[in-house]
């Protein structure tokens, strides 16, 4: 065994620690620099952006000119709503469907029940957009297009099987004898669901809808083939095309992007706590 | 009456039978333990008994009347769980209710039913805290407390002193009896520990991979135990085996000897050998020895023994307290 | 109470029947298979066939001949096909920038660790639309910033118009990525290092293993089927990128087809541009040509690898 002297020791783990925060705090730069300047700069006046882009706002350079713009230039309302209503929707579809799912899975012993899993589960390593040719025509067929409900029931079915994964193993960890006290106390299989396994698993519950929700809200391709239409447009959508319009106005472009991340960052801060909480109790494994 | 009744209960998971033909019949107001070591099968009758868990074949009669097809809630037990099985964001008296209210009871029912048990169980400041802040003692009685209220026909306990130190364990053991005086319930108590079988138990049932090995008073579990498997499982500690030559002497395959049964003999000792080791106790002192013709026994002697070891002493059985057991492992009778 | 004369010892007990079972699993059984399932057959099914004047005609494989060999789609596909292999292998830059970053995060009792955290985890939910503009203004020669900053550092000659050269726009685009993500294997390796018990921890310490060393002997190797998880997923994943390219180069995957994946093939394919019309089959061939390639990398992280990454219970 290595011995080393005391004073060595501490410096060397010191020295250690030292290397580790400056990497790190390095790495932050380098992660959130982009963000804040964006930020910064989108609260600038044209002028002042081009002139002393790495400056801060200041009084002579603050300007809400971009903003205003963006709110004109676009129904972003309307885009913002949209958003809003897939993401908490397919959220809800997930997370409901998800855990029935999950709970039926890992409760009862039934003849289908490992196949079960792995065809739900089998969705995590395929992705949806590959069967887009299909589902327009399903969508087409069912007079979904341009409609918010394609999209929300798209994000349902991608979201279900990594929600299916990680819930059945939380599921699994419940108690037996809590679910047969229940049982021997009168109450229905769907009670012991809703009432009993449902808010015992709520750390995972967060961990799922923050992993599905970040996609989802900020997903591409299927609004844009999808539901295109202007009342049914998303954020993200709405964004992108707006940037593509008005790609010289150098104010919008930042305004526009900083109502981007804003929210994201506000629901980010919400949920954190719980994600860590989720993933670290064994979700992901 | 009998309050319950097994008929040819078997139960097989796959390719494996865990119970295997039960047949056994419970009269109204006794107390009735399931006691045998891990995978027995003692869990899974119990659960049979509850119609948590189907049985592959058989027939289980509640109050004379067949339980099959019956949910467990329209069984008329009550059950108390090794892990106690609260309901975490209820408070105890709502845990205590819930059942009532499910089935319907009038509120002032509830309510009378929901003091009368906390009286009994020393509950009742209790009754507004969540069970994440009691102790496991506590717990414990609110689960009891929680089959109580139901007025069952049948009390079921699966391993409930498990989870408990050892202090404790004593004192909620004399709570169950006097709870069974008082209340006369009949009552089906599932453990391991045979302790706890034979101080609480009317009847003692013996499982062993499935099958019932014997069925008796504790008594008579402890004087005259059916087979090599019952006669080892009951009494701590074990009763010694004797098998080879000493035991063909007899005119058996094996002897059994319990430690409380052997003395320390100086005259006409019927084993010689040295004191391996020596346990002192204080009430009571455990002498391993190592016999010239019988093997290691395990001796218990009252009190303090004087007894070194590597000191060579002999030792008797009590007049009448050897067992003898034949090829079969069955218990022949004594001579 | 009547008593019923038991039925003969040996005869099955029927088990109630169970529909909450049914209940319980059928909306996401009906909605995964026919959102998720049924238009992959769909997708997978319309490769083998073409459509002639509003008819449909069963031609097997002959759409796959035409993207490998005719001259209309295969200098496409094969162009597209060569930079998503090497999309790939810049995006692999993610793990192991992920896992160091997660393994300093998960030093005991680092201060500040939560912040770090957080910070870092923060690119990756952003949407593309902000990281790819961001960063499209943020190295855009117009705007002067990206010079400047290098130019503050001595390293002013680096500077070229990365997104706008071919030669270096989708080695920019895989940076601009591994940027974005490197929070998802730093989230979750993190997680996997913080549950290795602190007394293996402490029994290393002991044994005079410490530093770099301890993380490479000792932790690296519990927490290899996390690695394993997060390197099929980054291998899928970046098969099925899309928006990146899009947003910041457009359909068109400009400058001439350097930033051309597999996704904006297959978009452009289905919906037509410019001057080709969309091909509904030749796009179910590019999709399917997707998914045998992402099967592939599957199956044999599945069979090969996953059997030799040992999963260790504490």
């Amino acid at each position: 065994m290595r011995c080393s002297a005391g004073s060595t020791a501490i410096n060397s783990k010191l020295a250690r620690r030292f290397a580790a925060h400056a990497v790190l705090i390095g790495y932050t730069a380098v992660a959130l620099w982009p963000v804040l300047f964006i930020l910064a700069n989108s609260f600038k006046s044209r002028r002042a952006i081009f002139a002393a882009p790495l400056a801060l706002p200041g009084p002579g350079s603050f300007d809400l000119v971009g903003y205003t713009t963006v709110l004109r230039g676009g129904s972003f309302g309307t885009y913002f709503a949209n958003s809003l209503i897939v993401t908490l929707a397919s959220l809800a579809g997930i997370i409901a469907f998800g855990s029935m799912a999950a709970f039926a899975l890992a409760e009862y012993r039934f003849r289908l029940n490992t196949l079960t899993g792995l065809y739900l589960m089998l969705g995590i390593m395929i992705p949806i957009r590959l069967g887009t040719i299909g589902i327009l025509e399903l969508m087409v067929g069912t007079h979904l297009v341009n409609t918010l409900a394609a999209l929300i029931l798209v994000y349902i079915a991608s979201g279900l099987p990594i929600a299916v994964f990680v819930l059945t193993e939380f599921m699994r960890t419940i108690s037996d004898d809590l679910k047969n006290a229940g049982r021997i106390d009168g109450l229905s299989e769907y009670e012991i669901f809703g009432w009993l396994a449902l808010p015992l698993v709520r750390p995972a519950l967060s961990t799922v809808a923050v992993f599905t929700m970040i996609p989802i809200w900020n997903d591409l391709w299927f609004p844009l083939i999808l539901a295109p239409g202007e009342s049914t447009k998303t954020v993200t959508l709405g964004a992108q095309q707006f940037i593509g319009q008005y790609v010289t106005d150098w104010n919008a472009v930042l305004a526009a992007l900083s109502l981007g991340i804003l929210p994201v960052i506000m629901l980010y801060v919400l949920f954190s706590k719980n994600l860590i909480r989720g993933i670290s109790s064994g979700a992901i494994k | 009456m009998t309050a319950l009744e097994l008929v040819g209960i078997t139960k097989r998971f796959g390719q494996t039978e865990v119970l295997s033909g039960i047949d056994l019949a419970v009269a109204e107001g006794e107390f009735a333990v399931f006691v045998g070591p891990s995978g027995c099968g003692k869990s899974t009758l119990l659960r049979i008994i509850a119609g948590l868990d189907g049985q592959t074949s058989g027939q289980v009669r509640i109050a004379g009347a067949n339980a099959d097809g019956l949910a467990p809630a329209k069984r008329g037990i009550g059950m108390v769980f090794q892990s106690y099985a609260l309901y975490p964001h209820l408070n105890v008296a709502q845990n205590m209710s819930l059942a009532l209210k499910r089935a319907g009871l009038a509120r002032a029912e509830i309510e009378r039913r929901l003091t009368v048990a906390a009286e009994m169980l020393e509950l009742t400041p209790l009754l507004k805290r969540k069970p994440g802040t009691l102790s496991g003692g506590q717990r414990q009685r609110v689960a009891i407390g929680r089959a109580i209220v139901r007025q069952p026909k049948l009390f079921l306990f699966d391993e409930p002193l498990s989870n408990l130190d050892a202090a404790l364990r004593v004192n909620t053991r004399i709570e169950i009896a006097n709870l069974h005086r008082l209340l006369g319930t009949t009552m089906i108590y599932v453990t391991h520990d045979q302790v706890e079988a034979m101080t609480l138990a009317d009847k003692i049932v013996v499982l062993s991979s499935g099958t019932i090995q014997q069925v008796g008073r504790p008594i008579e579990l402890y004087t005259a135990p059916a087979n090599l498997f019952v006669a080892g499982f009951i009494g701590s500690p074990k009763m010694n085996f004797i098998a080879g030559a000493e035991a063909r002497r007899a005119g058996a395959k094996t002897l059994g000897i319990r430690p409380e049964h052997i003395r320390i003999a100086n005259e006409n000792p019927r084993w010689d050998g040295v004191v391996r080791h020596a346990e002192h106790l204080g009430s009571d002192t455990y002498l391993y020895v190592r016999t010239d013709t019988a093997g290691e026994l395990t001796v218990r002697v009252a009190g303090e023994a004087q007894a070194a070891v590597g000191e060579r002493i002999g030792i008797s059985p009590a007049p009448a307290t050897l067992h003898r057991f034949d090829d079969a492992d069955l218990r022949l009778a004594p001579l | 109470m009547t008593a019923s004369a038991p039925p003969p010892v040996g005869a099955a007990a029927r088990r109630p029947p169970r529909p909450h079972i049914i209940v319980f699993l059928a909306p996401a059984l009906l909605v995964y298979t026919a959102v998720m399932i049924v238009p992959l057959l769909e997708t997978l099914r319309l490769s083998l066939f073409i459509s002639v004047k509003n008819e449909t005609v069963f031609r097997g494989l002959a759409n796959f001949g035409t993207l490998f060999f005719d001259d209309r789609y295969a200098h496409a596909f094969w162009n597209a096909l060569r930079n998503n292999i090497f999309f790939f292998i810049i995006q692999m830059l993610q793990n192991p920038i992920g896992i160091g970053l997660a393994a300093l995060l998960a030093l005991p009792r680092l201060r500040a660790s939560a912040f770090y955290r957080t910070a870092i985890f923060l690119p990756t939910l952003l949407s593309f639309v902000i990281v790819g503009f961001g960063w499209k203004l943020i190295l855009s020669p117009l705007w002067g910033v990206a010079p400047s900053l290098l130019g503050d550092v001595g390293l002013k000659f680096l500077f070229a118009p990365y997104l706008g050269r071919e030669s270096s726009a989708l080695t920019t685009l895989g940076l601009i990525s591994v940027w974005q993500y490197v929070g998802v294997p730093m989230m979750l390796c993190y997680a996997a290092l913080i549950a290795i018990p602190d007394e293996i921890i402490d029994a290393a310490e002991v044994d005079g293993i410490i530093g770099i060393e301890q993380f490479f002997k000792v932790k690296l190797p519990l927490i290899w089927p996390t690695v394993g998880m997060i390197s099929i997923l980054t291998f899928v994943g970046n098969f099925n990128a899309f928006d990146l390219v899009y947003v910041t180069q457009g359909a068109l995957a400009g400058p001439n087809y350097s930033t051309d994946i597999l996704g904006t093939l297959l978009y452009r394919t289905f919906f037509g541009y410019q001057l080709q019309l969309g091909d509904p089959n030749m796009g179910a061939a590019v999709a399917t040509m997707m998914f045998l390639i992402i099967l592939a990398g599957v199956c044999v992280y599945l069979f090969a690898l996953q059997r030799r990454l040992n999963r260790y219970q504490f």
